[in-house]
C-alpha cells in the first residue's frame, strides 16, 4: 500500500502548517526590507524607509514565530515531527529543552536568524543616516539566512531544511512499515538529545556563541555601507562599539566552549585545537584585529593610514563567521560525507559565501581609489604603529589556524590527499605561542606609547620598573615551578610583562579611573588566560601512570609502555602522584552509572573526597563517559573513565556457571583455588530442616568453607548435602559478589574427605574500572583571566558608548 | 623602502611559512600496504571494523585492544592499540587509525571514531594511547 494514501489520526499538522507560513512570510518580507531599503538609499524618500522598517518587523515577528512554533512542538512532544524526534524525548528534562531547539542544523540557523533580528531592531533605531544601507546589507544577509529554512525544491535543487518536516516526509524514514500504521504518531518516541549535550553550558554556550556571531553582521554592514556611500572614515564612528560588543560576546562564546570541553568532554583540557573549536576563534581573531585597527584610524581622523586593512578586516572577520559555519555545518570536516545533513545545504552555504565575498572584494575594488590614506610614513615610536603591527599578527595567526584547519577544504578543491598533522596540538603551539609572545609583548609596551609621537627616553623610564618585575617575577616562578621548556619561560615573561606593564599603566597613568581603564583592565586579563593555559595546559601532569605491577608490555616489545590509563579493581587502593586512589563502587542514577573513585592525600590524610566520573546511557546514541573534577585554589584534579565492563550497562544478566573446579578436602586443610586461599572450616548439622522440607530422619550436612582472597576479605560458602529417601540433594550456596557457587557432593565415609563442585558464573566479571586522572596546576588564573578580560571589555564598551 | 613595505614582506614571507609548515606536517592517508612499507613511520589509515573477526580486549590481562581494520583498498590488518577500548567501538562507521608498523604488527597510537550520522551529526571522537617513556 502507498503510504500517501493513508489517512493518518493523531497528527498534530496544525502548528507546522503555523511554522511553514511564518517560515515563508519571514523569508519574503526580509526580501522586500531588502528592496525597500534599497529604494530608500537610492530615492532618500522617507516612504521606503518607513516600509523597510515595516517589513523587517513583520520578518521579526515572523521568525519569533518560527522559534515558538518549533518550541511548542518540542514542548509538547510531537515526534511525528522530524525535529522534535531527532532531537528530543519524552523523559527529557526542562531544562535542556532549549538545547535541542538549538541541536540541529536548521535550530542552530533559527538561533543565527533570531539573534540578526533583535540586533537588527536595534540597528533601525541607532543607524540614522546609517539606516538604509546598513538595513539593506542587513536584510539581504536575512534573505540568504531564512533561505535556508525554506525546504522547497526549485528547479530539482533543495533549497533550505524545513524544520517543520514531518518525519514521514524525511527521505531516510518515509519507507519504514512504521507509516504504514494510521495511528504511528501515538506510538513513536523521540531519539533524545545528545548527552553530551547535556550540561549546563550546553544551553548558554550555543545562544552566546551565535549571538557573537551575529554581532559581527553589523561592523560589516557598516563597512560594505560605507565603501557603498564613500563615507570611508564617518563608519569608524557607530561601527566601533558593536565591534567591541562582538568580540566580548563572541569572545565569552568561544572561552564557554572551552570550559565545556573541560568539564563535560574528556579531551582532557581546555583547548584542544579541534577544527570546531578553530572555526569559531579564527573569526573572533580577526574581530580583535578590526577593532583595533578601527581604533587607531578613530584616533587618526584627519589622517588615516590604515583604512584599506581595516575595511578588508571588518569586511573579513563577518565572511569567516559563513566560512566557520559551512566548515562545521557542510560536514566536510568529516573523511566522508555520510552525514544526514540537507542535500542542498553545502551548495547553498558556498553560494551565499561566494557572493558575499566577491560582491564585498568587488566594491572594495571599484572604491579603491577613493579611500583616503596619508602618504606620510607611520612614525617608529607611536601607539598606532605598533597597534598595526599587532592586528596584522592577528591576522596571521588566524591564517595559520584556518589554514591547517581548511585541509578538508584545500583536498576537495585541489584533489589532494592530505590528512590533517597527526600531532595538531603540537603542530598549532609551534605557530600560536610564538604569535602569543609577540602578541603579548606588543600589548605590554604598546599601551606606554602615546599616539603620534613618543619621546624615547621618557618612555624607558615608564616602563622600566614593571618589566624588571617581571623578570624577576618569572626567574623565580620558573625556577619554583621547575619549568624546563624555553619556549614556555619566553611565553611566561611576555605574559608577565602585559599583566604587569596594563595594571601599571593603570594605576600610574589612568590613576586607577576604572572607567577609562577598559583596554588595560581586558588586557591584563587576557595576560592571565596566557599565563592560565601555559601553566595548566604546559605542565599539566597525568598522575593514573600505570604502576600496578600489572605487566603490560607489549610481546616482542622490550621497553615499558607505560600508561597513562590504569586498572583499578573494587577496594583496590593504588598510589597515583600524591594521592591513594581507590575504586570504592558504581550507582545508577537516571541515565548516568557513577563511579565513585575515592582519592586520599598522601601527605595529608584529612584531605579526602570522592569524585564521581560518570558514563551517560543512551540507547540510540550510545555510551558517553564524562569526567568529574575536583577544584583546589591552586589546581584541578581531573578524573574520568576510560573503560569499564560492558556488563555495567545491562539492566538484568543472566548468569552461566561453569565448573571451574572440583575439590577433595578435609576439614581442617587448605587448598588453593587461584586466586583465593579456601579453607575447609567445619561440618555441622545444624541446618534447618522445615525450612527444606525435610523430615527429621533425613540427613542433611552443611560444610564451611572459607574463601581467602588473601588481601582484605573472607568469603564464607555453606553449601548443604541432602540424603532424603536414599537419593542425594545439593543446595547450593552462592555469593553474588565473587559470581561463585558451591556445591557439596559427597563425603568420603572412609577418610572423611568432602567433595565440592565449584562453578563460576561466566557472566559475572570483577568489578573494575580503567580511568585516567590528570592534575591541571593553577588553572584558576586562566578562570580570572577570562572574567578580568571580559569585564575589560565591557567597560571599554560602557566608556565609549557614553562618550558618544 | 617604507616601514609598511618592509612590514608587508614579512607577512608575505610569514604567510608562505604557515603553508609550507602546514604541507609538512600534515600526513597522508594511506592503507596498510604502503605503511608495511615504510615501519616505524607514523601513517593514518582510513577503514572500517570487520565485523566478523575477532576483536580481543581483556584489561583484567593485558591492556592492549587489538581489532581487525579492513582500509580502503580492502587489506585486512590486526591493529593494536596501546590503551583502553573505546566506549561504543562496534558503532562506529568509520575509523582513522595513527599508527605505524613495528616489528611487522601495525601499533596504532590514535583511533579517530565516526559514529553513525544521528550521533550528534557525525561527531569525532578521538582516543589517543598512552604515551611510551
Amino acid at each position: 500500500m502507498d503510504s500517501t494514501d493513508i489517512e493518518y489520526i493523531g497528527e498534530h499538522l496544525l502548528p507546522g502548517q503555523l511554522g511553514n507560513i511564518f517560515v515563508a512570510i519571514a523569508f519574503f518580507a526580509s526580501f522586500f526590507a531588502m528592496f525597500s531599503y534599497f529604494k530608500a538609499l537610492k530615492s532618500k524618500e522617507e516612504s521606503w524607509q518607513n516600509l523597510g522598517r515595516l517589513f523587517f518587523r513583520i520578518h521579526s515577528l515572523s521568525v519569533a514565530g518560527i522559534a515558538l512554533t518549533l518550541f511548542y512542538i518540542i514542548f509538547n512532544h510531537y515526534f511525528e515531527y522530524n525535529y522534535a524526534y531527532q532531537h528530543s524525548s519524552t523523559e527529557l528534562p526542562l531544562r535542556y529543552m532549549l538545547s535541542c531547539f538549538w541541536e540541529g542544523q536548521e535550530g542552530s540557523f533559527l538561533l543565527w536568524i533570531f539573534w540578526h533580528v533583535v540586533l537588527g531592531n536595534i540597528l533601525i533605531h541607532t543607524a540614522r543616516s546609517w539606516e538604509y544601507s546598513t538595513m539593506m546589507i542587513f536584510s539581504s544577509v536575512q534573505v540568504l539566512l531564512t533561505s535556508m529554512l525554506l525546504g522547497v525544491y526549485v528547479f530539482g535543487i533543495k533549497i533550505g531544511s524545513n524544520p517543520f518536516m514531518l518525519l514521514r516526509e524525511n527521505p531516510e524514514m518515509m519507507n519504514i512499515p512504521l507509516f504504514r500504521n494510521p495511528n504511528y504518531a501515538s506510538l513513536i518516541e523521540g531519539s533524545g538529545l545528545n548527552p553530551l549535550l547535556q550540561n549546563y553550558w550546553m544551553t548558554i554556550h550555543p545562544p552566546t556563541l551565535f549571538l557573537g556571531f551575529a554581532s559581527t553582521l553589523i561592523p560589516f554592514c557598516y563597512a560594505v555601507a560605507a565603501l557603498i556611500e564613500k563615507r570611508h572614515i564617518e563608519w569608524l564612528k557607530p561601527a566601533l562599539p558593536w565591534t567591541f560588543f562582538g568580540i566580548l560576546i563572541l569572545g565569552t562564546g568561544v572561552l564557554m566552549g572551552g570550559a565545556w570541553a573541560y568539564e563535560a568532554l574528556s579531551f582532557g583540557g581546555f583547548w584542544a585545537w579541534d577544527p570546531v573549536e578553530n572555526a569559531s576563534l579564527v573569526p573572533w581573531l580577526f574581530f580583535v584585529g578590526a577593532g583595533h585597527l578601527m581604533l587607531i584610524n578613530r584616533n587618526k581622523k584627519s589622517e588615516p593610514t590604515s583604512l584599506n586593512s581595516t575595511y578588508l578586516v571588518t569586511i573579513f572577520t563577518f565572511l569567516l563567521i559563513l566560512y566557520s559555519t559551512y566548515l562545521t555545518r557542510s560536514g566536510i570536516l568529516g573523511e566522508t560525507s555520510v552525514h544526514s545533513f540537507a542535500d542542498g545545504m553545502p551548495g547553498q552555504l558556498i553560494f551565499f559565501l561566494s557572493l558575499y565575498v566577491l560582491g564585498s572584494l568587488a566594491l572594495f575594488i571599484y572604491r579603491y581609489k577613493s579611500i583616503p590614506s596619508v602618504k606620510e610614513e607611520e612614525v617608529f615610536l607611536s601607539r598606532e604603529f605598533w597597534m598595526l603591527i599587532g592586528s596584522f599578527v592577528l591576522v596571521i595567526s588566524a591564517f595559520q589556524i584556518i589554514f591547517t584547519t581548511s585541509i578538508p577544504v584545500i583536498n576537495a578543491v585541489f584533489g589532494t590527499n592530505m590528512a590533517p598533522p597527526i600531532d595538531a596540538i603540537d603542530h598549532f603551539n609551534s605557530w600560536q605561542v610564538p604569535f602569543a609572545i609577540v602578541i603579548a609583548i606588543l600589548m605590554a609596551f604598546g599601551q606606554f606609547l602615546s599616539y603620534k609621537k613618543t619621546d624615547p627616553k621618557k618612555y624607558v623610564i615608564k616602563v622600566l620598573p614593571a618589566s624588571v618585575l617581571s623578570l624577576v617575577l618569572t626567574i623565580s616562578l620558573i625556577l619554583l615551578l621547575k619549568l624546563a621548556s624555553i619556549i614556555l619561560m619566553v611565553l611566561m615573561f611576555a605574559s608577565m610583562l602585559t599583566i604587569l606593564l596594563n595594571a601599571n599603566y593603570f594605576i600610574r597613568i589612568l590613576k586607577g579611573k576604572i572607567k577609562n581603564g577598559g583596554a588595560s583592565i581586558a588586557h591584563v586579563g587576557f595576560g592571565l588566560i596566557i599565563l592560565g593555559s601555559l601553566l595548566s595546559a604546559g605542565m599539566k601532569e597525568v598522575i593514573s601512570i600505570n604502576s600496578s605491577g600489572i605487566d603490560i608490555r607489549m610481546e616482542g616489545e622490550e621497553k615499558d609502555a607505560n600508561l597513562e590509563n590504569i586498572l583499578l579493581y573494587k577496594n583496590d587502593t593504588l598510589r597515583m602522584g600524591n594521592y591513594l586512589v581507590s575504586y570504592v563502587g558504581k550507582e545508577k542514577q537516571g541515565i548516568n552509572i557513577l563511579y565513585e573513585v575515592h582519592y586520599t592525600d598522601r601527605d595529608n590524610p584529612d584531605i579526602n573526597f570522592s569524585l564521581f566520573p560518570r558514563i551517560q546511557l543512551n540507547k540510540n546514541m550510545g555510551n558517553v563517559p564524562e569526567p568529574d573534577t575536583k577544584h583546589f585554589l591552586h589546581k584541578d584534579l581531573f578524573t574520568h573513565v576510560t573503560y569499564v565492563n560492558e556488563t555495567d550497562f545491562e539492566e538484568n544478566v543472566t548468569k552461566d556457571y561453569e565448573v571451574i573446579d572440583t575439590l577433595k578436602i578435609k576439614k581442617g586443610d587448605s587448598t588453593i583455588i587461584p586466586p583465593y586461599l579456601v579453607h575447609l572450616n567445619g561440618i555441622s548439622n545444624d541446618v534447618p530442616k522445615e525450612h527444606y522440607g525435610l523430615k527429621d530422619d533425613d540427613i542433611a550436612i552443611k560444610a564451611i568453607l572459607l574463601f581467602d582472597n588473601m588481601h582484605d576479605s573472607i568469603y564464607s560458602f555453606e553449601p548443604i548435602l541432602v540424603i532424603k529417601d536414599s537419593r542425594l540433594f545439593y543446595v547450593h550456596d552462592e555469593s553474588e559478589e565473587l559470581g561463585i557457587r558451591i556445591a557439596l557432593t559427597g563425603i568420603n565415609p572412609e577418610n572423611g574427605e568432602m567433595s565440592f563442585v565449584i562453578e563460576k558464573d561466566k557472566n559475572k566479571k570483577e568489578d573494575f574500572i580503567i580511568m585516567k586522572a590528570a592534575i591541571f596546576p593553577f588553572i584558576n588564573v586562566l578562570w580570572i583571566g577570562c572574567v578580568i578580560m571580559i569585564i575589560g571589555t565591557a567597560i571599554a564598551i560602557y566608556n565609549r558608548i557614553r562618550k558618544s | 623602502m617604507k616601514k609598511i613595505h618592509i612590514i608587508a614582506i614579512v607577512i608575505i614571507a610569514i604567510s608562505v611559512g604557515v603553508i609550507i609548515s602546514t604541507i609538512a606536517d600534515s600526513s597522508t592517508y594511506t592503507g596498510f600496504e604502503i605503511a608495511k612499507l615504510n615501519p616505524d613511520t607514523e601513517f593514518q589509515v582510513v577503514g572500517v571494523l570487520n565485523p566478523e573477526s575477532e576483536m580481543t580486549y581483556n584489561p583484567e590481562v593485558s591492556p592492549f585492544f587489538s581489532f581487525y581494520l579492513i582500509d580502503k583498498e580492502g587489506k585486512e590488518e590486526l591493529v593494536k592499540f596501546n590503551g583502553s577500548k573505546p566506549q561504543d567501538f562496534e558503532r562506529s562507521d568509520q575509523i582513522v587509525i595513527t599508527g605505524q608498523y613495528v616489528q611487522g604488527e601495525f601499533i596504532a597510537s590514535k583511533i579517530l571514531m565516526k559514529c553513525p550520522s544521528k550521533y550528534n551529526n557525525g561527531q569525532e571522537v578521538e582516543v589517543k594511547a598512552g604515551q611510551e617513556s
